[in-house]
């Protein structure tokens, strides 16, 4: 597509116009093998009709796994809302405090 | 929503995320910036808010619940990556080649906005970096979801790219400084409502620059009110990874583009004996002064015809707060957190004054005359996706005031202002007509954030040289 350049055309060193990442990359923990008798948390960000998922995700999962508890959205709050930073930073000491398992987080991006 | 199961799997629990397939780009740049790659994702199948209850749950049955089990259950959502990426020098060269094919390449690698860039030399960026005291290396901050590091040299290099004068590198660092605040959100920078960020200048670097504060101010066309804006929007999608779909992390649904810098007319200001915008955040007359803040709509140009104050505040009630603010106060209701800005024009700011207004006393106004139906504004929060949300439970909790639920009638009027203090007025535009404007900010998402701009010592010299 770009024309092939004439000697009068001037050429360019250009620089990197983006910025070093400020992360490093770690993988998510092992996997739950069987989440009969497990203990699920609920992260909610009031978006998206989560009070109607949510239910319908306990009483399907309830069904197969008998044993398998839930600690509702309402206990962490809302994480995506006017609270966000405050409410995310408290949730390692709630996943703590209720033995939590495993965590279904919803629901966006 | 990917923060929180950030947390999550840092706290040494396994999370899977719950995302519609709308969101899947995003969700992909926000947990690679998060430092997890590899989060464990469920989707949602199409759009959760145009499903029938039943459709919804026969999504949810047959659709979300397996990949929900397989999300926590299956071994192989937990892969091994770990590691910090490499990246170039600040020096390196990363191109050579015409002006034509540094164009490509960059487009190529979603670095440009689609419009032609200035190619990024180093003698270039050196130009720029010749107008600020700072190391180049210094990191002003990180800029999520990308979450790549703001330095003094890759703000001169976006600075070169967007056509800025090598002049204006105060005015960028600040602005950097300004979005890079954890305050801002910038991270929310893409979200669905598609803002952007609004540069509005204060202080006698508008007149040095020689930047438009009259007729035309928010037009396309200025070499700095523009260069300075597209600056902005270009070191977001550099640095922030908001270059659009379905490549970049920018999710803004129509959204819309870049706004040039809107520098406060402080001569129009000082003649009617009011402050700046800029002693309203909190600095002295005449300081240097940059602040952004979120824009998701701008309302109808609002004609006000009168000699007398009331007259112009009922108009501006009714276009720019009724009309463009109303509708989405709701959302600022949900974040208890909403910044509107009024661009009065000159000749309207002269009638308020002459009549013996003040800024506040505008802003009393529309705080106290401008409301909406409770039951509407839940109305417009659900659909936009606002399901959990209850103007009650708000005032229950703290997060919007009393007056917000004085009785249970569903139909009581609250105020579309959550706070009167949050309304910013600038006073800029055409002196020769009697026109104002709104611009709706998005709640939360972009806050008014605002800071000094540093000049070097040799500023006065520098700036003669540059303008030989």
């Amino acid at each position: 597509m770009t024309a092939r350049p004439t000697l009068s055309e001037a050429v360019y060193d250009v620089v990197w116009p983006l910025g070093k990442p400020a992360y490093d990359t770690r993988s998510p923990n092992a996997r739950v093998a069987d989440l009969n008798n497990k203990v699920i948390g609920e992260l909610w960000d009031y978006l998206f009709r989560g009070e109607e998922i949510f239910p319908v995700l306990r009483e399907r999962l309830k069904a197969r796994f008998p044993g398998i508890r839930f600690v509702a959205y309402d206990v962490f709050g809302n994480v995506h809302g006017p609270q966000q930073r405050e409410l995310v930073a408290r949730v390692p000491e709630l996943l703590k405090q209720h033995e939590v398992d495993a965590v279904i987080s919803a629901i966006g991006a | 929503m990917l923060r929180a199961s950030a947390a999550v799997e840092r706290a040494g629990v396994p999370s899977v995320s719950v995302i519609a397939s709308g969101f899947l780009k995003q969700a992909e740049v926000v947990a690679k910036g998060l430092g997890l790659p590899d989060l464990a994702i469920a989707e949602f199948p199409g759009v959760p808010m145009t499903y029938s209850e039943e459709g919804l749950r026969r999504e949810v049955e047959e659709v979300l619940l397996p990949r929900i089990i397989d999300g926590l259950s299956n071994p192989q959502n937990a892969p091994t990556s770990t590691g910090i990426q490499a990246a170039p020098q600040p020096r390196d060269i990363v191109f050579r080649g015409t002006l034509d094919e540094v164009q490509e390449h960059f487009h190529r690698n979603f670095w440009s906005d689609g419009l032609p860039i200035i190619p990024p030399t180093p003698e270039r960026v050196d130009r720029f970096l010749r107008f600020t005291e700072r190391d180049p290396d210094e990191v002003i901050g990180m800029c999520p979801p990308a979450n790549r590091q703001a330095t003094v040299w890759n703000v001169a290099v976006n600075g070169v790219m967007a056509g800025c004068r090598p002049e204006y590198m105060p005015i960028l660092l600040a602005v950097v400084e300004a979005v890079s605040d954890p305050a801002y959100k910038v991270e929310d920078a893409g979200s669905t409502p598609g803002w952007e960020s609004l540069i509005v200048l204060n202080g006698p670097i508008v007149k040095q620059l020689e930047f438009n504060s009259g007729q035309g101010v928010m037009r396309v066309g200025k070499q700095a009110n523009t260069s300075v804006g597209r600056f902005l929007r270009l070191y977001l999608r550099n640095l922030a990874g908001f270059y659009h779909a379905p490549e970049g992390a920018d999710k803004g649904s129509i959204a819309q583009s870049f706004l040039v810098a809107l520098p406060e007319n402080e001569d129009a200001v000082a003649e009617i004996g009011w402050q700046p915008y800029s002693v309203d955040r909190g600095f002295t007359a005449g300081d240097n002064i940059v602040t952004v803040q979120s824009v998701v709509a701008i309302s109808a140009p609002a004609y006000s015809q009168s000699e007398h104050a009331i007259e112009h505040a009922r108009l501006l009630a009714d276009v720019i707060g009724e009309r463009a603010c109303g509708y989405w106060t709701a959302v600022g209701m949900c974040y208890a957190n909403w910044h509107p800005l009024i661009m009065l024009g000159p000749s309207i700011a002269r009638v308020f004054a002459k009549d013996g207004w003040s800024k506040d006393d505008i802003r009393k106004y529309l705080y106290e005359n401008v409301k909406i139906e409770a039951s509407r504004a839940e109305y417009y929060a659900y659909a936009v996706g606002l399901t959990g949300f209850r103007i009650n439970d708000a005032v229950k909790q703290g997060l919007l005031p009393p007056v917000y639920h004085e009785s249970d009638d569903p139909d009581r009027m609250v105020p579309v202002f959550q706070r009167p203090e949050w309304i910013g007025i600038v006073v800029a535009g055409d002196w020769g007509r009697n026109q104002s404007k709104g611009y709706v900010s998005n709640h939360v998402q972009g806050p008014p954030v605002s800071r000094k701009i540093v000049l070097p010592k040799n500023w006065d010299a520098l700036l003669a040289e540059a303008r030989r």
